[in-house]
């Protein structure tokens, strides 16, 4: 094949290639529908991200399926209560964006001074966009009526971080 | 027509602990103390303008104290509960387990324990915000739900962990004051102090400002508190259904209000102290038993009258 056969059909090609990887990277930074995390929204992307860490870093406590330790409302010998579920069964939708992510990132004693908790304080171990990612895949797994609930928790938290 | 309640006898998953833990309480306790040697004793409710005192009958006197009328429950009371918006509604601990629930003042009575394990109810609360919403403290079990106006019970969590050990709530108040949760808070007075959970059960936990938490996390001085005595039971708590803040209680050291919901006490009779309560419409009205006494104040318990016997 002559050359310059070639070099236009290597442009085409590459242009192609191109467009497919904007695409993807489009559709991956695309809001995900109504789902934001502290008032920003959410992409594909935070989500896979969310989910990756969360099979990581949370499933060994609180469950592949967010379902929580057995028998989470009773306490543990040590006086401190198992992991609790984080699907609807929990109290975890209860909470607004704001105090997810401090009890996240500083542990539940960065809420409610001297609690102990076997949930370590995950500073250090996740960034902060690792830790609005998990929980963003927390609150996507949620049903409608959760999900409107700690949306409308969350418009009420006026605090800061 | 009164219905008997029948006992309930299998056994919970702590019967033992409970056993242990229930001799433990009685030995440590004085509101049961006081129940042996000192007079009057027993829980109390205001039923709009009626006072309740639940013991092993339910007294009710609708003058102020004048005269009082008794009524028959389904066993000895360990608790009551009543509700502003549900005039007649009253909800009976009883120490063999189980609930009574009356819709006319106590005058007919129908069981609630569908769900509840076996164990005295050591303290009862209604939703603030629903009075279909009760809660009931079994003693060495937990803290149960029921969402059906006491038909049926469910685990809501454990009891409170306070000094190394569970705590029995020995006294249970659903205060309207927003958790910053979506919900309110329960109080719980128990033989170590005061102790508070959401009503999404989360997490129990000591009672702080409002804005504590910010406070915390901003690095600002945290506003200031004045507790009850630290490590005293806590015997009775009472919130006012018009004024959620105004709380009060009732310690052998006597009867203490807080303004704020509780994070700043002080002391407003200095009398051992078993019960209170207070009036659904007016933050300043309250009836207490004092040094045995039944008593009420007019004034947020700065003066008290003894009533007539009951």
């Amino acid at each position: 094949m002559k050359p310059y056969v070639i070099l236009p059909l290597a442009g085409v090609i590459a242009a192609a290639i191109g467009f497919a990887v904007l695409a993807q990277s489009a559709s991956d930074n695309s809001p995900v529908g109504e789902l934001i995390f502290l008032g920003e929204p959410v992409t594909a992307a935070d989500l896979e991200a969310g989910k990756q860490i969360y099979a990581e870093s949370c499933a060994s406590c609180h469950g592949a399926d967010l379902e929580g330790q057995p028998d989470w409302k009773r306490r543990l010998d040590n006086g401190r209560m198992p992991a609790p579920p984080h699907d609807e069964t929990g109290h975890t939708w209860h909470h607004s964006d704001r105090n997810l992510f401090i009890v996240t990132k500083g542990g539940v004693g960065a809420v409610v001074p001297g609690y102990e908790s076997d949930m370590p304080a995950f500073e250090g171990i996740l960034t902060d966009d690792e830790i609005a990612d998990v929980l963003t895949y927390i609150k996507s797994t949620w049903p409608d009526r959760q999900r409107e609930f700690q949306a409308e928790v969350s418009a009420n938290d006026k605090g800061e971080l | 027509m009164m219905k008997t309640i029948e006992m309930i006898t299998e056994p919970n998953r702590r019967t033992v602990l409970a056993g242990m833990l229930g001799l433990g309480t009685i030995a440590v306790v004085p509101r049961f103390a006081l129940a042996a040697s000192d007079g009057e004793t027993g829980a109390m409710a205001f039923d709009g303008d009626t006072v309740l005192v639940g013991g092993r009958t339910l007294r009710a006197s609708a003058d102020g104290g004048a005269s009082w009328a008794r009524r028959e429950v389904p066993g000895q009371v360990l608790a009551l509960a009543t509700h502003r918006n549900r005039p007649g509604l009253v909800v009976a601990g009883l120490s063999t387990g189980g609930v009574a629930i009356s819709g006319d003042g106590g005058a007919t009575w129908r069981n609630g324990k569908a769900g509840l394990p076996a164990g005295g109810v050591t303290a009862i609360a209604i939703g603030s915000r629903d009075p279909d919403l009760i809660y009931a403290a079994i003693r060495g079990d937990g803290l149960y739900k029921s969402e059906d106006a006491g038909d049926t019970w469910a685990l809501a969590m454990d009891r409170p962990w306070l000094d190394e050990a569970e705590r029995d709530p020995l006294t249970l108040v659903s205060v309207d004051l927003e958790t910053g949760m979506g919900g309110i808070w329960i109080y719980a007075g128990t033989e170590l102090g005061l102790t508070r959970v959401p009503d999404c059960f989360c997490r129990w936990q000591d009672v702080q400002s409002g804005n504590a938490m910010d406070a915390l996390v901003s690095g600002d001085v945290q506003p200031p508190e004045n507790p009850l005595p630290e490590g005293r039971p806590v015997l009775s708590l009472a919130s006012s259904p018009s004024v959620p803040d105004r709380l009060y209680a009732a310690l052998p050291s006597g009867i203490w209000t807080s303004a704020d919901g509780g994070v700043v006490w002080r002391q407003a009779a200095q009398e051992a102290a078993s019960a209170i309560a207070v009036h659904p419409d007016d933050e300043t009205y309250i009836a207490a038993i004092i040094g045995g006494e039944v008593k009420l104040s007019h004034d947020g318990g700065a003066t008290w009258t003894a009533t007539a016997a009951g």
